[in-house]
């Protein structure tokens, strides 16, 4: 009996590593044993395994069964395995010829009856298979339009394998075998992806220049404001209005999303083709772990399933310190860095931060007679944005609760032209910069932001009458520099400054 | 947690915070000389003088006391950016105009007083409950030592190493109200320490002046309530210092840069109540950007000021006539 031999993968955060599976059938007691390190679930293929193999018309042998998953060191996860197996299991027992399986890669999950499941995680796996010059990947038909994704893009041409049945195998390395065509992405339309539009928002002139320059400019805002002043609704329609997502960075939102299981494969009709700026808000009550991400093995936190798109954290105040302490490294390196005994992870994290908050916990603002807040309750709130989030936050407003003309008024500007707008600006500055201006550094500041004479004027007497610090500075000339892209100009002007004053965020007295 | 090992002993919390203090920790005994004679009226209304004081600081300050050149500023600890603005406004001017600011350094109006004092590089006394060289409330200690090194002083009835109990505070606000000539109330509600010092500044015939307050605030309860029995009304630091120095003998009131009339209109807006960018475009029928500049360029010229939540409201500097 031959040892069969077959490549398939395990996902360590939204990357695919290589996985041998490696099938020997032998004489001996019969016996069915997995070795390597797997999990409960991959320990538990092996009955998902007999029966699939029964009920596909083929035999489950009678003898001693060792699959054994390389390297043997890393800790094997998930259902993925399953199909690998099988087919290594029939090669092995000769009721598959052992040329039909040469140069493919798989991954799927198998149902007791034979039929073949998908598994996250398509797209890295294809990507991974392509990569080691793999010919084909096989994998089930709900995932195939995932794994054919890599393809499309041009990356490399592996060919994509869908299955339904187990029974299926027989017409691997025939000319009877399936073969997905891959597809183009569509383009990204967030507006009708979300559902959602900002011409729902009514009023809040200011909140819609803010929202503009951080779409245009990728930076951090606060938001202070009463309950029901249209903090969420706002942010949640930020990623409708910025620029489209380009093939490549599409791809990375895509991949991510199917490494966390989120394309509805499940036949819940959104295909992946066409990808969108994702918008995560997590629950105030998050750990660090699920805002950053974490366990054994690595999962993608919030950050990183915001990556491109927007992180939204409503009621700042209420974050543990933990929490937002966590989000330092993805807020200053634009990824997360999880560091096990024997690995580590990388996992993309480049989103737009909005965080929302009451001016003080009870909500109606110090400035109100109402507020019945202590001083020292209403600064601790203040003092958490702090460190790193404070650096990350270029543009800071406080609104109002809408008047009740302007709820009842003409809806405001829809998305689609707003984003006409901001994809001018962020060209402009792509064109000058190769970044958005939110990541321009000081050095680059003193290059990409000319200052008219009135507007060098206006900035130091910001410094020296409003007691602006040299970050503060900084964070003033990057968000002018967005107001100045927006009105089209490339000097960047008096006004443009003033703008970007009345942006700024003010430290606690 | 034992309880001793909660709260460090006295002996350790002087220890550690006071090692700057205490090389100019002083003390003065009723009678000798330099002792405040404003003082000496407290037992004629029922309550006892002091017998000694101690300070950190500058000794001199309470040496050379003139009564009459002396305002206590007081207020509510809980009191909001209303109260605190005001407050440092108020120390500001006076200290501005060379008078002496006292206050208790307690969280909200005290503090802001002192620090109003200090912002125009003038001399405040802090009365504190505790001994003098601990600084009290705790996240005070910043204040604590700026009052010191700007040459401020900060006094007390008790000795160091005593363990702050509540008694101090009452006991702390009879000075308060004996020390200064004027006693200006910013803000406070029914049966507060505010009120106490205030009971205690009447007894002992010192003036005492109120801030006005909105109606609906329970802060504004005793200040209001005075004004409505014929206190001296004080809307800014003008007010105070036309009280104490006579009227028209200093001007605090700036003037400040010309102003074109977008920025006038925009002023005038702020001066109305419209706090934000959004309100003030709806008033004036700009858009949102005019707004926003016009507010930055006002603040800028220093005739609004933005709170820590962005919100603007006018400054004491008036635009010059046209």
């Amino acid at each position: 009996m031959p040892i069969a031999r077959i490549q398939t993968f395990t996902l360590l955060g939204v990357d695919a590593f290589d996985v041998t599976i490696e099938v020997d059938v032998a004489q001996g007691l019969p016996s069915f044993s997995v070795v390597g390190l797997p999990d409960a679930a991959v320990r538990e293929s092996r009955e998902r395994v007999r029966s699939a193999v029964k009920n596909s018309d083929f035999d489950f042998p009678d003898r001693r069964i060792v699959a054994s998953l390389a390297p043997a060191d890393l800790r094997k996860a998930g259902p993925g395995f399953d199909l690998g197996i099988a087919a290594g299991l029939l090669v092995s027992s000769g009721q598959l010829p052992e040329d039909a399986l040469r140069s493919c890669a798989m991954a799927a999950e198998l149902a007791l009856d034979g039929s073949v499941r998908a598994v996250p995680g398509a797209i890295a796996m294809a990507e991974r298979a392509g990569e080691l010059g793999i010919e084909k990947i096989v994998v089930a038909r709900d995932s195939a339009a995932e794994a054919a994704m890599p393809a499309a893009l041009g990356a490399h041409r592996c060919k994509v394998v869908p299955l339904d049945h187990l029974r299926d195998l027989t017409y691997l390395g025939t000319t009877g075998e399936p073969c997905h065509s891959p597809q183009d992405l569509e383009p990204d339309d967030s507006a009708l992806m979300l559902g959602v539009d900002l011409e729902e928002l009514r009023g809040q002139p200011t909140l819609r220049r803010a929202l503009e320059a951080v779409a245009a400019g990728a930076h951090g805002m606060l938001i202070l404001g009463p309950p029901g002043a249209g903090k969420s609704l706002a942010a949640r329609r930020l990623p409708t209005i910025m620029p489209p997502l380009e093939d490549p960075e599409a791809m990375e939102v895509l991949r991510i999303a199917s490494a966390c299981g989120q394309n509805g494969w499940h036949g819940r009709g959104r295909g992946p083709h066409r990808a969108h700026r994702p918008f995560r808000a997590p629950h105030h009550t998050i750990s660090p772990a699920g805002l950053v991400g974490g366990g054994t093995p690595p999962r993608p936190g919030e950050v990183t399933l915001a990556h491109r798109g927007v992180l939204f954290l409503d009621e700042l105040g209420e974050f543990s310190r933990n929490s937002l302490e966590a989000l330092r490294q993805p807020l200053e390196d634009g990824e997360v860095t999880i560091s096990r005994v024997r690995h580590s992870v990388r996992l993309p994290s480049r989103f737009v931060l909005i965080a929302a908050s009451n001016p003080c916990p009870c909500g109606h603002g110090e400035d109100s007679p109402k507020c019945n807040c202590s001083a020292l309750a209403a600064q601790r709130y203040r003092n958490r944005i702090s460190g790193a989030l404070a650096d990350r936050i270029d543009i800071s407003l406080s609104i109002e609760q809408p008047s009740s003309e302007a709820l009842a008024g003409e809806p405001g500007e829809p998305s689609a032209v707003v984003r006409e707008r901001v994809v001018r600006a962020r060209q402009a500055a792509m064109a000058r910069q190769g970044c958005a201006n939110a990541d321009l550094g000081p050095a680059a500041l003193r290059l990409h932001v000319p200052l008219s004479k009135e507007a060098r004027r206006e900035l130091t007497s910001g410094h020296t009458k409003l007691g602006l610090s040299g970050r503060g500075h900084d964070r003033v000339r990057r968000v002018a520099r967005t107001l100045a892209d927006l009105g089209g100009r490339e000097e960047v002007s008096a006004e443009d400054i003033d703008g970007a004053l009345a942006f700024r965020r003010r430290s606690a007295k | 947690m034992r309880r001793s090992g909660a709260k460090p002993s006295p002996g350790e919390e002087t220890a550690r915070v006071s090692a700057p203090a205490a090389t100019s920790g002083w003390r003065i005994f009723r009678g000798e000389e330099g002792w405040p004679q404003s003082l000496t009226e407290l037992p004629a209304v029922d309550e006892a003088e002091p017998q000694v004081l101690f300070g950190s600081g500058a000794r001199d300050l309470l040496t050379e006391f003139d009564p009459d050149r002396t305002v206590t500023i007081v207020g509510s600890r809980r009191s909001g950016s209303y109260g605190r603005e005001v407050a440092r406004e108020l120390g500001f001017g006076a200290a501005s105009a060379g008078l002496l600011v006292v206050s208790g350094m307690a969280l909200g109006c005290d503090s802001a007083a002192h620090e109003g004092a200090l912002d125009a590089n003038g001399a405040t006394i802090a009365v504190l409950g505790g001994p003098a060289d601990v600084p009290y409330p705790r996240s005070k200690e910043p204040l604590y030592r700026r009052i010191l090194a700007s040459g401020g002083a900060v006094i007390s009835e008790q000795p160091s190493g005593t363990e702050t109990h509540p008694s101090f505070f009452p006991a702390r606000n009879r000075i308060m109200a004996a020390l200064a000539g004027w006693v200006v109330i910013v803000e406070g509600a029914h049966r507060s320490g505010t009120q106490h010092t205030v009971k205690q500044a009447a007894k002992l015939g010192r003036e005492v002046l109120a801030v006005p307050g909105p109606v609906n605030s329970s802060l504004s309860e005793l200040p209001n309530e005075l004004l409505s029995e014929g206190a001296p009304v004080v809307r800014d630091a003008q007010d105070l210092l036309d009280h104490v120095l006579g009227p028209g003998q200093t001007q605090v009131r700036g003037v400040g840069p010309e102003l074109e009339s977008e920025l006038l209109a925009a002023l005038i807006a702020v001066e109305g109540g419209a706090g934000t960018c959004d309100a003030v475009a709806m008033q004036l029928d700009l858009d949102g950007n005019a707004a926003a500049v016009a507010l930055a360029r006002l603040e800028l010229m220093g005739y609004v000021a933005g709170s820590a939540v962005g919100r603007y409201s006018r400054t004491q500097l008036t635009p010059p006539l046209p």
